[in-house]
């Protein structure tokens, strides 16, 4: 097995191994907050289990995914072996270290803290060191990207960077730009206070900086999807990718637009004045802009496609395409769940309407729509497409695995849509019990009924992934046929500077950013600081419990 | 290519579309949201353009009765949780603090653990509890006799000092932690009031479980933990908040909760507490 091939695998397989069990919480926790019985029901076991949940989903398989796909690519698109092997796999060691400290302190009940970094809620220092190495384990494979793709501009100059290099390059510097907001609330806010070092956390600048991280991590979790759209499926569907160029503007404009806009977390926030929030609200606005350009070029790809394949009339193309190729019937899942996903992520950021859906069961609905729906069964297409590649086995089979994403989709539609419903009748998130006999409540708990369905039905499919993977590994070893990246249309011959590179796009982040988050920020280290917050819950440290 | 040497040329129409683009939305979102936004904001006044930016950017001088006559601010303690107060009680000194605890013992018994359902067992209390009830005493914010008279004996730095001794005396209370093995039947689902009032609450009368302050398993500045507390002073003082006799919660928390139990429920919470709550199965016995 090829070294970057390896890579690829260990990194996808711890991703694939810990999201199992966190598919098994979130179905225990679905079962915990309705009418049904559940084993074990102890109110502290939930927020546990959130914390959980959040922490594997959120950061652990995403980052690891994330890695483990950008190895391949590199590979792969670049047509070499990814260069700086070893330090690719000091930084996955320093990852999965950080991941398994993580994972023990909350499971020891000293992280209670919902997988987010707002204070006041603090967790033991062992689960803010364990984020910090995952985070900062990742800052490797981040510099690795980027090395790589300067490395062959050098080697080829004036050529076009390959689409899907120049895309998980542009994810690595978007992480990094992201990762940088909860870096410097673990270092300067939250570890001191864990720590016992200072008295009070500003918790009003802790969760600020939070926000910086908390908007831009969701696109670097959906970019790895946003790459397979752009290079592997019209490659699947066997056609051409529509334009290049979309797909270079698309990756630029999430650098430029998914950071400057956190704020729109914080609506409810008082610490941060309304201009801010309009601000950001605004450009949030703009993040819809690559996702829409995205939607019109991969249809337009498929379309070309359909048409090659022989399909006529209008919509004749559509049956046209290869249903039965696993990446085909993902997208065509991905896209219904992206789209109500993101009709429903209009009303969050809206600056006026987040008041009726703030902190409820809508907002739960909305990023498991997107997230758990839309963005991880790419995942799992991508996964079916390179598995053959990086294990030289065999797929078993496609067949079983238009079974998974079927379910998944099924099960992922059937959670969400009684969460969005319960959301707007105000029933709220992050609550382990509810009682059912409240006439204000009794409504909802048929709804929420029928989302236990589905969460089972999420947990099948989440089961079958694992069977799939795991029996094609085990399989009869076969040739599998490179990993090919869509054509253009017309193929790019010379592109310019601005759009073979991110100097310029930076430049641009760089300047709103200090724009959209210099005074909300600043205002904490010289104007006014927030209300001092003390400790609203205790985790021993190992220090303090006997 | 020269590296993206054309970055900052504004004759090149890449980094031209870019920044002319991000500039554009950037005036617009600013005029929007400080100056049209902040100026004419629904239920405020309209403001002029240098109030409104103002407004906009957070510094709200302009909300807020001004020049109204105020009235005199009653507070259920003196305490608030600042960094000095919680430096003071930090800094306490046990060995002196055991010391002026001698004075104690008479009623809260031997190292803290008292025999009687009069008096509160103190060791193993979180320092700052004992801290604010001494002040509180000191202040007639609490009233109890005898504990008004020792308050104002003791100086603030005793008062620390014996907060400090008595939180660290083993034997009492179960200490308060974030910790709680998981355990079936801490929830709405569960029958026995008692346990569920504790564990779960009852969201119905808006009364959050005992436990997210007083553990186990949870932990608030400022609140006691009642593991193996004497159970007739739990009831008693639960009564006290019900009644408005005792008003020293600062955020009227114990009142509100306290008025809308049942006395059946105020015993069985009392006694579920004082027989240790996980005795039969937890962290209470460590």
């Amino acid at each position: 097995m090829q070294n970057s091939s390896r890579l690829a695998l260990y990194h996808f397989w711890v991703a694939f191994g810990l999201f199992l069990p966190a598919v098994v919480l979130g179905a225990w926790q679905m079962l915990m907050r309705s009418p049904l019985p559940a084993p074990l029901d102890d109110t502290n076991a939930y927020y546990a289990s959130v914390t959980r949940h959040g922490t594997v989903m959120a950061y652990v398989v995403t980052t690891f995914f994330a890695m483990g796909f950008g190895y391949a690519v590199t590979a792969t698109s670049l047509g070499r072996p990814v260069r700086g092997v070893v330090a690719a796999w000091i930084g996955f060691v320093i990852c999965l270290v950080g991941a398994v400290m993580a994972a023990v302190t909350v499971l020891l009940g000293r992280a209670t803290v919902l997988y987010t970094f707002y204070p006041p809620l603090l967790a033991s220092p062992w689960y803010y060191f364990g984020a910090l190495l995952l985070i900062g384990g990742s800052m490797i494979w981040v510099v690795l990207m980027i090395t790589n793709m300067s490395a062959w501009k050098r080697d080829n100059p004036g050529q076009p960077v390959p689409l899907a290099m120049f895309a998980i390059t542009a994810t690595a510097i978007l992480w990094a730009w992201a990762a940088s907001g909860v870096e410097i609330e673990l270092l300067f806010v939250l570890i001191p206070k864990a720590l016992g070092m200072t008295a009070q956390i500003d918790a009003a600048l802790g969760r600020t900086l939070f926000t910086v991280t908390l908007h831009a991590i969701v696109y670097f979790w959906l970019m790895p999807a946003y790459i397979a759209f752009y290079t592997l499926v019209p490659q699947a569907a066997g056609g051409r990718l529509y334009s290049d160029t979309a797909g270079r503007l698309t990756f630029i404009m999430f650098i430029v637009f998914s950071v400057p806009v956190g704020v729109h977390h914080l609506f409810q926030d008082p610490e941060i004045g309304g201009g801010f929030k309009f601000l950001q609200s605004f450009l949030t606005f703009f993040v819809a802009l690559p996702t829409l350009l995205t939607v019109y070029s991969l249809c337009a790809s498929l379309e070309i496609a359909g048409r090659v394949r022989g399909g006529r009339g209008l919509l004749g193309w559509i049956g046209a395409l290869p249903w039965q190729e696993p990446m085909i019937l993902a997208v065509a899942l991905s896209l219904v769940m992206l789209g109500l996903g993101g009709f429903g992520g209009l009303i969050n950021m809206s600056y006026a309407m987040d008041n009726m859906v703030h902190n409820t069961a809508w907002v739960t609905a909305h990023f498991h729509l997107i997230w758990g729906g839309a963005v991880m069964i790419m995942y799992f297409a991508i996964a079916y497409e390179m598995w053959p590649r990086i294990t030289g086995k065999t797929l078993r089979s496609k067949a079983l695995a238009r079974w998974q994403l079927w379910l998944w989709f099924a099960g992922i539609m059937i959670v969400t849509i009684p969460w969005h419903i319960t959301g707007v009748m105000g029933m709220p998130r992050r609550v382990a019990a509810f009682d059912y006999s409240d006439p204000f409540i009794a409504p909802m708990g048929p709804l929420v009924i029928i989302s236990v369905i589905g969460g089972l039905i999420v947990l099948m499919s989440a089961i079958l992934l694992i069977t799939i993977l795991v029996r094609s590994q085990l399989g009869e070893r076969m040739l599998a046929a490179p990993l090919q990246y869509a054509l253009a249309v017309n193929p790019p011959r010379t592109v310019p500077a601005s759009l073979n590179g991110f100097a310029l796009w930076n430049c641009i982040l760089l300047v709103l950013m200090v724009l959209a988050y210099g005074y909300p920020i600043g205002q904490f280290l010289f104007l006014k600081s927030s209300a001092p917050a003390y400790d609203v819950t205790r985790q021993a440290t190992s220090a303090e419990s006997k | 290519m020269a590296r993206e040497q054309g970055t900052l040329n504004p004759y090149n129409p890449w980094p031209r579309i870019g920044w002319g683009v991000a500039a554009t939305i950037v005036v617009v979102a600013v005029v929007l949201g400080f100056g049209f936004l902040a100026r004419y904001q629904q239920g405020g006044p309209t403001l002029d353009i240098w109030s409104a930016i103002c407004r906009g950017i957070g510094i709200t001088a302009d909300t807020g009765p001004a020049g109204e006559p105020k009235p005199a601010l009653v507070t259920p303690t003196r305490i608030a949780w600042t960094s000095a107060t919680l430096g003071q009680i930090a800094a306490g000194d046990a060995k002196h603090g055991a010391f002026v605890a001698l004075n104690c013992t008479a009623c809260h018994g031997e190292h803290g653990i008292s025999q009687s359902g009069l008096y509160p067992t103190l060791a193993g209390m979180d320092a700052a509890v004992i801290y604010k009830q001494l002040d509180d005493f000191r202040s007639g914010k609490r009233s109890w006799g005898a504990m008004n008279a020792i308050g104002q004996a003791l100086s603030l730095q005793d008062s620390a000092d014996v907060a400090a001794n008595f939180a660290t005396q083993p034997g009492g209370l179960a200490a308060l932690t974030g910790d709680r093995v998981p355990e079936p039947g801490r929830s709405l689902r569960e029958p026995d009031p008692a346990k569920r009032l504790v564990f779960a609450g009852d969201p119905q009368r808006g009364i959050p479980p005992c436990s997210a302050c007083h553990g186990p398993g949870g932990y608030k500045l400022g609140a006691p933990a009642l593991q193996r507390q004497q159970a007739s002073y739990i009831e008693e003082q639960l009564v006290a908040f019900a009644q408005g006799l005792r008003q020293n919660d600062i955020f009227e928390q114990m009142r509100i909760i306290a008025k809308q139990l049942t006395p059946d429920e105020i015993h069985a919470v009392a006694v579920f507490y004082g027989a240790g709550v996980g005795a039969s199965g937890g962290l209470a016995s460590q």
